[in-house]
Order: C-alpha cells, then sequence, then structure tokens
C-alpha cells in the first residue's frame, strides 16, 4: 500500500467512483478485474542473490550467486547462476575465464564433497569419516615434522623450519580467518605455504 | 610507409570503467521510448485499455519535452551549494510555482483533453483544468511531495505526469558528474523517490543496478542486494510470478528488515524494459505481494494504491 488511506483532508476533489487504486480512479476497473483474474491462480516464486568470494585465487574477485528457494524462508535453495558483483571494487563484475565457470565448480559431478583417501598402491578413492582424516593427517604430520624438523640454521641461530611439508589454503576467507591460518601455518613451522593472508 | 590513421590504445586493454554515479535523462528519447514500450506491451496484456492510455499520456510528454524551449537550467551555484551539503540541486518546493513549469501544466492538460479514456478520466481531467490557483497549488505540493492522497489518484496522475516533463527537462540539464549521493532511494537530481531499480547491461556499467526517479527519471546507482526503502543489505530476497522455467525479469526485492519491497528489473536480460512502462504492465505482481507481509516502497503515480 503505497498510499496512505488514512488521508482525507481535501475532499473537494473526490471523484466519481472514489477508487483506492489509480486504474480504479481512472476508470479502468475492468482492466484492473480481468489482471487480478488472470494472477490469481499463479504462485509467487521465491529467489535469492548472495554477495560472496570466488575461492580460486588470492584476487577474490565479489561474486553475486543467484539461487532459487530462500534458505531463510525454510526452502531449499538451488545455485542457478553465478556472475560477476558489479559494486565490488576488485572485479567491478568481471571475471576470468575460471571464474565465469564457477556453476560448474559448485555442480561438477567430481567435485570433492568429503575426505576422500588413496590408500598406498590402491588404484581409487575411497571415502573416510572426518574423525579419521583428521587422526591420519595429524599423524602424518607429526611424524614428518619430528623427522624433518630444522631446529637451527648452518650458523647454528634457532629457527623454526619445516621444509619437508607445504600448504596451500584458500583465498575466499575473512581476515580472521587468513589470519587464524597464518598463524596455525607459521607455528608449525611450514614454509612453502600460501593463502589470503599474503594480498 | 604510410602512417595508418589508426593508432593503438593499449589503455583499453583490461580497463574496466567505474560505472558512472548519476544517468541523466535523454529528453529526445526517454517518453518516446517509454510510449513504445507502453503501446508494445499493450498487444499483450489484460491491462491493454490502461497501457494505451498511458502510452497517450507519454505520447503528450515526448512532444512536448521536443516542442518547448529550454528551461532556464538549475545555477551553477546552486549546483554547487547542493554538493557541498549533499542535497539535490533542483528544488521541488519552488519547481511547481514557476511560471514555465505552470506553463507546461496547462499544455499538458490541454492536450490530454483530446485522448480517449474513460468518463472517470474525463471527469478528473476536467476538474484538474478548472481547478483554481489554491487547488492546483495544493495537488502540485502532493505531488512534489510524492504523497498522493488516496481520494484524488485520478486527479493527481495528470499533475504528477506533467511535473515529469518539467522535472526531466531541469535534469537533463544537469551535469551528472556534479552530483552526489544525498541516502539510500532518494534521487540526487529532485530529491524524489524511486519508481523502481534497474539492472543495466550498457557498457561501462554491466550489471550494475540503478534506482529510477519518479519525477525528474534521473538513474543513480545503488549497490545491488540492498532495500531500496531502509538501506539494510540483511535479509534481501525476491519474488516473482512463477513463469516456468524462464527466469523472471521483473522481481520484486523484499526487506526483512523493514518489511517493504520494490521492483526490480533486469534489463541486462530484457533489454526493452522501461521503468515505468513495465512497473505499471506488472500489476500481476503488485497484486500478489499485496497478500505478503511486505508493502510496496516504489513510487509510480500511475500505479498507486497497491
Amino acid at each position: 500500500m503505497n498510499v496512505d488511506l488514512s488521508r482525507r483532508s481535501f475532499l473537494k476533489l473526490a471523484g466519481a467512483g472514489a477508487a483506492a487504486t489509480s486504474l480504479g480512479a481512472m476508470g479502468f476497473g475492468e482492466a484492473e478485474a480481468a489482471v487480478i483474474a488472470h494472477v490469481r491462480p499463479h504462485k509467487l516464486t521465491k529467489t535469492t542473490e548472495t554477495r560472496n568470494t570466488c575461492p580460486y585465487c588470492s584476487v577474490a574477485c565479489g561474486v553475486i550467486i543467484y539461487s532459487k528457494g530462500d534458505l531463510r524462508k525454510g526452502e531449499t535453495a538451488d545455485i542457478i547462476h553465478i556472475e560477476g558483483d558489479a559494486d565490488h571494487p576488485t572485479n567491478r563484475g568481471t571475471l576470468c575465464p575460471k571464474g565465469a565457470a564457477l556453476k560448474d565448480f559448485v555442480k561438477s559431478p567430481t567435485r570433492l564433497q568429503y575426505p576422500m583417501h588413496r590408500k598406498p598402491g590402491s588404484d581409487r578413492f575411497e571415502r573416510i569419516s572426518w574423525e579419521d582424516a583428521f587422526d591420519r593427517i595429524a599423524r602424518l604430520m607429526k611424524d614428518d615434522r619430528d623427522a624433518n624438523f630444522v631446529a637451527a640454521n648452518a650458523a647454528g641461530v634457532p629457527v623454526n623450519r619445516w621444509t619437508t611439508v607445504g600448504m596451500l589454503a584458500a583465498s575466499a576467507t575473512t581476515n580472521e580467518t587468513a589470519w587464524a591460518t597464518f598463524k596455525f601455518a607459521k607455528s608449525l613451522g611450514i614454509v612453502g605455504f600460501d593463502n589470503q593472508a599474503r594480498v | 610507409m604510410s602512417v595508418s590513421p589508426v593508432q593503438p590504445d593499449p589503455s583499453v586493454i583490461g580497463g574496466v570503467p567505474k560505472a558512472p554515479f548519476a544517468l541523466m535523462p535523454k529528453l529526445a528519447r526517454l517518453f518516446n521510448d517509454r510510449a513504445s514500450r507502453f503501446e508494445a506491451l499493450a498487444q499483450s496484456s489484460h491491462l491493454a485499455a490502461y497501457l494505451n492510455f498511458l502510452a497517450g499520456i507519454t505520447r503528450i510528454q515526448s512532444e512536448l519535452v521536443s516542442a518547448l524551449p529550454p528551461p532556464e537550467p538549475v545555477r551553477a551555484d546552486r549546483v554547487e551549494r547542493a554538493r557541498a551539503n549533499a542535497m539535490p540541486p533542483i528544488d521541488r518546493a519552488a519547481m511547481g510555482s514557476s511560471p514555465d513549469c505552470r506553463e507546461v501544466l496547462r499544455q499538458f492538460f490541454e492536450k490530454a483533453e483530446a485522448l480517449e479514456k474513460p468518463a472517470a478520466a474525463s471527469e478528473a481531467l476536467a476538474q484538474v483544468r478548472t481547478a483554481d490557483e489554491e487547488m492546483l497549488t495544493w495537488m502540485i505540493g502532493n505531488v512534489m511531495a510524492d504523497d498522493l492522497p488516496v481520494e484524488s489518484l485520478a486527479h493527481h496522475l495528470y499533475v504528477a505526469a506533467a511535473m515529469q516533463i518539467h522535472a526531466a527537462r531541469l535534469a537533463a540539464g544537469l551535469d551528472g558528474s556534479r552530483l552526489v549521493p544525498i541516502r539510500v532511494g532518494v534521487c540526487p537530481a529532485c530529491g524524489g523517490r524511486p519508481v523502481a531499480s534497474m539492472v543495466i547491461g550498457f557498457h561501462g556499467a554491466e550489471g550494475a543496478r540503478y534506482a529510477s526517479c519518479s519525477c525528474c527519471a534521473t538513474m543513480w546507482n545503488e549497490v545491488r542486494v540492498k532495500c531500496l526503502a531502509c538501506g539494510s543489505t540483511k535479509g534481501i530476497g525476491y519474488r516473482a510470478v512463477e513463469t516456468g522455467d524462464e527466469e523472471a525479469t521483473v522481481k520484486a526485492e523484499v526487506c526483512d528488515t523493514c518489511n517493504s519491497w520494490m521492483k526490480i528489473l533486469y534489463q541486462n536480460k530484457n533489454p526493452s524494459l522501461d521503468v515505468v512502462a513495465d512497473d505499471v504492465a506488472s500489476l500481476g505482481l503488485d497484486l500478489l505481494m499485496k497478500d505478503t507481509e511486505y508493502k510496496r516502497a516504489g513510487f509510480d503515480p500511475f500505479l498507486m494504491g497497491y
């Protein structure tokens, strides 16, 4: 409702019908009724547009993700389109070829959705639980670090260097996530490391 | 060896221009294109009678902007003062009393007489034409306040349509690059409320969203996925009349913060969309939105009461 029904101070101009809509007041009530009859069986579809950051590289271009369905209204949402965010100062709506194919990345049948493990000598990946994955990663990291950690350099100065493991972290992170990631990697002494905090 | 007149310009490679803040109305096309759009929409709409009538109104607007001599421009010092204080340079309160504006109104009402229209519309026009100074000033004041009284929407439709002509002429004389943002959902040229917003697709601003002023037709850049009534970016969703598999090009942008909604038109998907013509033609969306918890925030003197 964009007219205030309580505002009837000047009644000197009251029209014949004094209808509450422009169409009614102008005498196009029939056309209005036809639209009402036509639209009644139709429903409203809910869609959303969500800002996000492209996860590919540390340039971190802004994207808008279009979904059908609204999670906040208790529906399931399905991504239907992803495009560059014209308001984002970094990319101003543009995307590189990888970024432009983001929807295929989301919908890819080969997309990694849970931890997978390829055992030594095996020719295929098997699904494992997060619990097992964390335990195994921690075990292997500990063993490798114990075996290869550099505690002092050639001159005997104490250093914190773990050169046999590298880490590549995601770009689509907040400042805080990037900070925590950096602290994690550097406190372990990982030298070969890249994440969003570099930019 | 001859020198080619075509010189390479490496500066354009990889350059992505910043979308301009304001797009001023182009008088030669604005109302003419809008009238054509009204006519095109009327061919396949249940609202054909009203759309054809508005096509006639818009044709008159188009004729008058091309026939009238250019108005006295907004003074440069006024523009600078408005800039310094983040105010619109066009003075809406004063605009309606200028003799130039009154002449536009008079000519518009006279030409509107020839339009084919229902009895109620004729009666309203006759009352507007014979209105005394006090009554006319009151109606202009209502239109300039973007607040139309419900019992005389028909009368105010004519006054608003005539004021659109004058306001667009004034806005067309302004330099868009000298305008500054005032507040979310407020026209930087005249301070008016938007009809709706449009995601545009033309070079230099692909995918950017522009709100379109209901009075002076200035379009100004507003960040996407943001409520133009309250400025919130939280709880924004979109509603459209279901159209099968095809993605709707006119949607309602709803806001859970202030419980209002405004139309958003995807001109980048359908270049023929016109903000006013398609606002009226998509009345079905208004009717369905009426049953939701959201209230309409878009202001269009041709589509009041939803």
